[in-house]
């Protein structure tokens, strides 16, 4: 029985062709995602590829115009049932900036079922955040760290963020993701984390997700993507035939040599070919640059 | 909900109640004094010997003197009155309009849409309590205006344009009405200070529209017809709302608009209005082929007994507004994300 339980709810997120038009535009199309439960997923992409737009649909902001979006199972579109497993932190962190730190705390009491206020009080506490100051006059950092400990005082089994750390500065960024990894280790919560900062990503990551130009263009846990993905370093070469390789990502050439991104389907035998393993920046850059100029060579209406 | 209402909007609240304590620094004495002056120059005395009866006796005391001299000394109090008119914008403008406007224009909409609460409930929580602080406030605000311009609508009636927006229950309906169109208008533009303007011109246009196209239209004017030989006249100070006035004939047709004649049996002949020289305004109005006889002066008027039936009616109008625009209102919230 229980087994069954476990499998019904393995799923934090589930998209299904998922789509959102503003006007003509597709903010997104044609989404089908798979988050399982207790990842800690990047939500990667440039500016205006969908990643608000995801989330915004996945806490039940937005409805979909196209496909559909579960969150463990259940339509989240104005649903308090969802709403109650959720913490979300939007954008530049929004909160009423003329309520203290304290009086935010009693009003996520009074607007939610569950709530940690001796939780967030003591993380609050433990930061440094004066409980009786405006948030509007607290610092950037602070302020997401107060918008992160709300979040969390709903004990939520999904967390999702969307581009927290954007604005803050090294240390504050930091700070924060040493917060909500500190967190998420204790309560085993699922969090779906948008951002452009690779680098916090990858030390705190295990799961990956890239958007560009409303369309996933790859997605899957971090350990598989980099266990399956090897840089090559060899002669100069245009057919970019090399056995083992599926798919070669992205390759650059100067006269006598060429150096190619891959996706591996077996081991690489040609020792011509020098194998690097990849880090995690290397591949989002290299999808994202595929994908790029894919997408200006149609604009441009040139064959690719 | 009620503590986050609450705790947003307490300085709105404190500050129209400081408002609405200076406007009762304003009405106050301006109120007593015109009351005061009202009683003690005879003119309460002469109206109320005067009566309400639509046709009274042509020799009647229709207490012109004392109007006069009302009016002389409180000429500036129908320009306070215009000021006050205007309160019930100024609700919309500054409690209805940045409602949503302001939440979305600070992103503080995705913070709380996203707490265990459902949006829906959030905005009738949140339009509820407003819509029910908005009602006590336009309470007080209307029955003081009853009691102040007591004594300005003695000579006009309460019927008249201008006063009877200030009169009855129709002042509630406005400012109910007023902070509809700026919570709906907060939910088109989504920034604060459009909103406003949006509100505020809206406002003016609505309310100007229903007063001088559809208020004339709710109940079909009644005519008052005396001859104009009559010893009897039509009471201008009954309280009745006066569409205008005019001769006719024995036929029917109006033949000096804007008028009236009065030949007395002792050979005085009274006329006001646009009666043209070349008339002779007792004898010669056949020869002069306006002809034929006899001839009445004639009053086109709402009734003062039909104020209750008017307020209902524009109240009825301004709350059905208001109650459109709350359900566009929430349909476009949920557009909103």
């Amino acid at each position: 029985m229980n087994d069954v339980g476990t499998v019904l709810t393995d799923t934090a997120i589930e998209t299904d062709g998922l789509g959102k038009r503003y006007k003509r535009t597709w903010a997104l199309q044609d989404c089908a995602l798979h988050l399982p439960a207790g990842r800690i997923a990047a939500l990667v992409g440039p500016n205006g590829a969908g990643k608000t737009t995801l989330l915004h649909m996945a806490v039940g902001l937005l409805r979909p115009d196209a496909g559909s979006v579960r969150i463990f199972g259940k339509d989240p579109y104005s649903n308090a049932e969802v709403l109650a497993e959720i913490g979300f932190v939007a954008q530049e962190t929004p909160l009423y900036r003329d309520f203290t730190a304290q009086e935010l705390v009693t009003l996520g009491g009074k607007l939610n079922r569950t709530w940690d206020a001796a939780l967030a009080r003591e993380r609050l506490s433990g930061l440094g955040i004066a409980p009786n100051l405006p948030v509007g006059k607290l610092s950037g950092g602070q302020r997401a760290q107060v918008a992160l400990a709300l979040a969390l005082a709903k004990r939520p089994r999904l967390l999702l963020l969307d581009e927290p750390i954007a604005a803050l500065d090294p240390l504050a960024r930091h700070e924060f993701m040493q917060t909500l990894m500190g967190a998420v280790a204790e309560t085993g919560t699922t969090v779906l984390l948008s951002s452009h900062m690779l680098a916090d990503l990858e030390r705190a990551c295990d799961y990956l997700i890239l958007l560009q130009t409303a369309h996933v263009q790859l997605s899957g846990s971090v350990e598989d993507l980099l266990e399956t993905h090897r840089t090559l370093v060899g002669p100069r070469t245009d057919s970019e035939q090399v056995p083992g390789v599926a798919e070669v990502i992205r390759g650059s050439h100067t006269d006598r040599q060429s150096t190619l991104l891959v996706r591996t389907n077996g081991p690489i035998t040609d020792p011509a070919w020098i194998e690097h393993e990849v880090t995690l920046e290397d591949l989002v850059l290299a999808y994202l640059a595929k994908a790029d100029t894919r997408a200006t060579r149609t604009a441009w209406d040139v064959k690719a | 909900m009620i503590w986050l209402t609450w705790r947003q909007h307490r300085k709105q609240v404190l500050y129209t109640a400081i408002g609405l304590v200076a406007l009762g620094a304003v009405m106050l004495p301006t109120g007593l004094s015109m009351h005061h002056v009202f009683n003690d120059s005879g003119l309460a005395a002469c109206l109320s010997k005067l009566g309400t009866s639509q046709v009274i006796s042509g020799n009647a005391d229709t207490c012109d003197d004392q109007f006069g001299q009302f009016s002389r000394q409180f000429s500036s109090m129908g320009f306070l009155a215009i000021l006050f008119l205007l309160l019930p914008m100024l609700v919309g403008v500054f409690f209805g309009a940045p409602l949503v406007a302001r939440e979305v224009e600070q992103g503080t909409h995705r913070f709380v849409w996203t707490q265990t609460v459902s949006r829906r409930r959030w905005a009738v929580a949140k339009f509820g309590l407003i819509a029910a602080v908005t009602l006590v406030f336009s309470t007080i605000y209307s029955l003081a205006m009853d009691w102040w311009s007591g004594p300005l609508m003695a000579n006009s009636g309460r019927m008249g344009p201008l006063i009877f927006d200030f009169e009855g229950i129709a002042p509630i309906g406005y400012t109910l009405f007023a902070v509809a169109l700026g919570i709906f208008a907060g939910t088109l533009w989504k920034k604060v200070l459009p909103a406003m303007v949006a509100t505020l011109v809206g406002f003016i246009v609505v309310r100007v529209l229903i007063e001088t196209l559809a208020r004339p239209r709710y109940m079909s004017p009644l005519t008052a017809s005396l001859p104009v030989d009559s010893s009897n006249q039509f009471n201008g100070d009954s309280g009745a709302w006066i569409y205008g006035n005019g001769v006719v004939n024995g036929a029917g047709k109006l033949v000096l608009p804007n008028s009236s004649i009065g030949c007395g049996s002792n050979g005085n002949i009274a006329v006001s209005g646009a009666v043209p020289d070349n008339v002779d305004p007792c004898g010669g109005l056949v020869s002069q082929g306006l002809g034929p006889g006899p001839f009445f002066n004639s009053t086109r008027y709402q009734p003062a007994g039909r104020f209750w039936e008017f307020q209902g009616i524009e109240t009825g109008i301004f709350l059905a507004l208001a109650a459109i625009l709350i359900y566009f209102a929430i349909r476009r919230l949920s557009r909103i994300g």
